[in-house]
């Protein structure tokens, strides 16, 4: 029942999709693009009633949650795989489209209603001729389902109870909202390509499209940043290693975006105020959607391994294509543009706000084509030699990390960026004290975490950086409201600085070491005593908890090993972390072996400061807000 | 004189951070770090919690207390799964560090080139 209404409105949704490409009528759009997005709210509430009714004739739900999935979770199993995610996809590029002609929508020409809808048609298009999240059961299999169908009204077959979802998936409340906060930031990236396609096909060019483009990239820059933030913590509190980033291929494709879209809000800029860069911020408005396909693609065709890839027999296929036709679309339209382009103004002032910007996005396209060396690599090496090859943290630690150290150094230079070149003597003179006192700051900390010399030189710039940006923030924060653009970006400076110093005590500073030991010992690690008290084991619908509590002092948390009962898959282990803010002990349970556990001390420095700097860097946007 | 502070300072920095730097990351964690967890996905034997992995680092310990190098260790683990287990490629692979280097030096002369204009 639930399969055939769900299948039936999604192809309403492709008819109602349809109108709004086809027809020329300028009043009528705007009501069409209201009934799309309700369409599609619709279809994501009718997959969470059915994920709460626990309908198991449908594909999706027989396979990726389970009875006995406690509710926030069952709740989130709606993007715990790849078509119910195709799904929440749809809703918000949907409310994009909405936003899109309620705030952006400047003109009264159509091409930007058809790209838009073309691109939604794309990926509605999906959940109807490849694999939907209603496709219905029709063949069982011992657990969940075997074999599904994509057409309404047939005879469906029901399991028991369902596979449940991955259990990764379901041992943290951060994976309700990281999912959701990640897609936002990451379909948002369609406004800019949008607006640039659609404002250059166009004869009577507007010159606003920039504009235009740069503050609709500011929304999804911020969810994306948060999504990775919260995704990165994610990874500290579940995956039980430690660690918030491994240079995952899933994690990469996110990154190239983010990096992307950072350097277009600056590039923008230039063309704002000085009206040169006209082709490269063309690119990188288009280049932004086009990576967020692209890493669909890399991530979902199940061409590579990692933690997030959810493999899917057709998507490849469809999603190569839809690349292909929307790069060719931005070529087509580039191509036709040259003289626009050519119109550029040079650009003369290297040590001004134009040379800062190119630099800038010179060092930041640089680390997006780094990153996508380094996740495409594998594939090649595979496709020629025939061989596995994998590309770890060393290969983003040797190019990656001096593009960072630039541009932390570029970013010191932020507070005074005008049009006139910079004037280097007169600004060390003005920030005198300031440097001498990062000089001696950087000191201490070196001294204090035996830091090597290239770390030396991050954290003094770093600390130059929170020095400098924080007094500037602090001096004009008396006399002016911080508001606007210049100001979003002193904050989200600010935030890099102190996140920047959080990395390098993390890396420079933490240790491990591996204990075997039972319950009643007192461990002594990095001059702290823990209690190791009696485990309990506690048992619940889809788990069995076994928990040690350890205490320190008179906090005791419990480091836990969860067994899934849907899974064949090793137990998850939960964490315990006393936090501090300088440094975290994080005690995991590898093994346990009859009354003996093997347990991992690790000594984590500087994990809340990145969070705080990832927090500040996210919540910049506080100072874009009008009254 | 007043330039002098900063250049100082800054020497000592520099001084500091190479008399007193000191690498946490002992032998056994280098290794673990750089091998790959063949059952598992994408992690390395350091990060990764799966027994497997438990059963291969104390095979690890074993060769490293055994005074093995650090090539003879990652040949013994590439021969038993394939090189994907090595998780430095790019010492064998080094065009994936020239290829960026010289993508990066191509801008950079075209840059050059712009300012001199």
């Amino acid at each position: 029942m639930i399969s055939s209404v769900g299948i039936l409105i999604t192809w309403l949704a492709f008819l109602n999709l349809l109108v709004i490409l086809l027809i020329n009528k300028k009043d009528l759009y705007q009501l069409l693009v209201r009934i799309n997005l309700f369409l599609h709210f619709l279809l994501f509430c009718i997959l969470e009633i059915a994920l709460f009714l626990d309908d198991f004739s449908l594909n999706y739900i027989a396979n990726y949650s389970a009875s006995s999935t406690p509710p926030l979770y069952k709740f989130a199993s709606l993007w715990g795989s790849l078509d119910g995610s195709i799904l929440l996809w749809n809703l918000v590029l949907s409310f994009y489209f909405y936003l899109y002609i309620k705030i952006y929508k400047k003109n009264n020409e159509l091409y930007d209603i058809k790209i838009f809808s073309l691109i939604i048609i794309f990926f509605n298009g999906f959940t109807i001729f490849s694999s939907s999240p209603f496709a219905g059961c029709i063949q069982l299999a011992s657990v969940g389902c075997a074999d599904f169908t994509l057409l309404p009204f047939q005879n469906l077959v029901e399991s028991l109870s369902g596979r449940g979802p991955n259990p990764l998936l379901q041992n943290h409340p951060l994976m309700a909202i990281h999912p959701p906060m990640l897609y936002i930031g990451y379909v948002g990236l369609v406004l800019p390509f949008v607006i640039a396609t659609s404002e250059l096909i166009n004869k009577n060019k507007n010159e606003e499209w920039i504009k235009i483009a740069e503050k609709s990239t500011y929304m999804p820059w911020v969810f994306l940043t948060a999504g990775i933030s919260l995704g990165a913590a994610w990874s500290y509190e579940v995956l039980g290693w430690g660690g918030y980033w491994a240079w995952d291929p899933v994690e990469n494709v996110s990154f190239i975006p983010w990096l992307l879209a950072t350097a277009f809000l600056h590039s923008a800029k230039t063309q704002i105020k000085e009206f040169t860069l006209l082709n490269w911020n063309y690119a990188l408005s288009c280049l932004m959607f086009l990576s967020v396909i692209f890493g669909t693609f890399i991530t979902r065709s199940g061409v590579l391994i990692s933690v997030h890839a959810f493999s899917n027999g057709n998507i490849g296929t469809y999603l190569i294509i839809g690349l292909t036709f929307f790069t060719l679309l931005f070529l087509i339209i580039g191509i036709k543009n040259i003289e626009y382009f050519q119109s550029s103004s040079k650009v003369t002032n290297f040590f001004g706000r134009t040379g800062f910007f190119v630099a800038n996005n010179l060092l930041l396209a640089g680390s997006a084509i780094v990153v996508f060396i380094g996740t495409i690599y594998p594939l090649f090496y595979e496709t020629i030699y025939s061989k596995q090859i994998t590309i770890g943290r060393s290969f983003y630690d040797i190019l990656v990390g001096p593009i960072l150290l630039l541009l932390i150094y570029l970013m010191i230079f932020s507070t005074k960026i005008t049009k006139n070149n910079l004037k280097i003597t007169s600004w060390l003179e003005e920030n005198y004290f300031e440097i001498n006192l990062s000089i001696i700051l950087s000191i201490i900390f070196t001294f204090f975490f035996r830091s090597s010399f290239k770390f030396a030189i991050t954290v003094l710039g770093s600390i130059l950086l929170v020095v400098i940006i924080g007094k500037n923030i602090l001096n004009k924060a008396k006399k002016t409201k911080l508001q606007g653009s210049y100001w979003t970006g002193q904050i989200a400076h600010l935030g890099i600085g102190i996140f920047a110093i959080g990395l390098i005590m993390n890396v420079s500073q933490s240790y491990s070491s591996e204990l075997i030991i039972s319950s009643g010992d007192t461990i002594q690690f990095g001059n702290q005593e823990f209690n190791i008290l009696n485990p309990n084991e506690v048992q619940k619908n889809e788990k069995n908890v076994i928990n040690l509590p350890i205490q320190k002092n008179n906090t005791t948390k419990n480091a836990s090993l969860n067994i899934f009962k849907n899974s064949t898959q090793q137990a998850i282990s939960s964490p315990a972390v006393f936090r501090n803010v300088e440094s975290d002990t994080y005690i995991t349970i590898k093994v346990i072996d009859d009354n003996n556990f093997k347990l991992i001390f690790r000594k984590n420095y500087g994990i809340f400061i990145i969070w705080l700097g990832l927090a500040i860097s996210s919540l910049s946007f506080i100072s874009r807000l009008k009254r | 004189m007043k330039k002098l502070v900063p250049l100082i300072l800054l020497s000592i920095l520099i001084i500091t951070s190479i008399f007193f730097f000191e690498d946490t990351d002992s032998r056994y964690e280098k290794l673990s770090k750089s091998i790959l967890c063949p059952v598992c996905q994408g992690e390395t034997l350091f990060d990764s919690p799966s027994e497997y992995a438990d059963d291969m680092r104390i095979v690890l310990r074993e060769q490293i207390d055994n005074g093995l190098s650090d090539k003879q260790i990652m040949d013994y683990w590439s021969s038993r799964f394939g090189d994907r287990i090595n998780t430095n490629p790019q010492n064998e692979n080094l065009i994936l560090i020239i290829f960026p280097l010289f993508l990066g030096f191509i801008f950079f002369i075209l840059f050059y080139r712009k300012i001199k204009e």
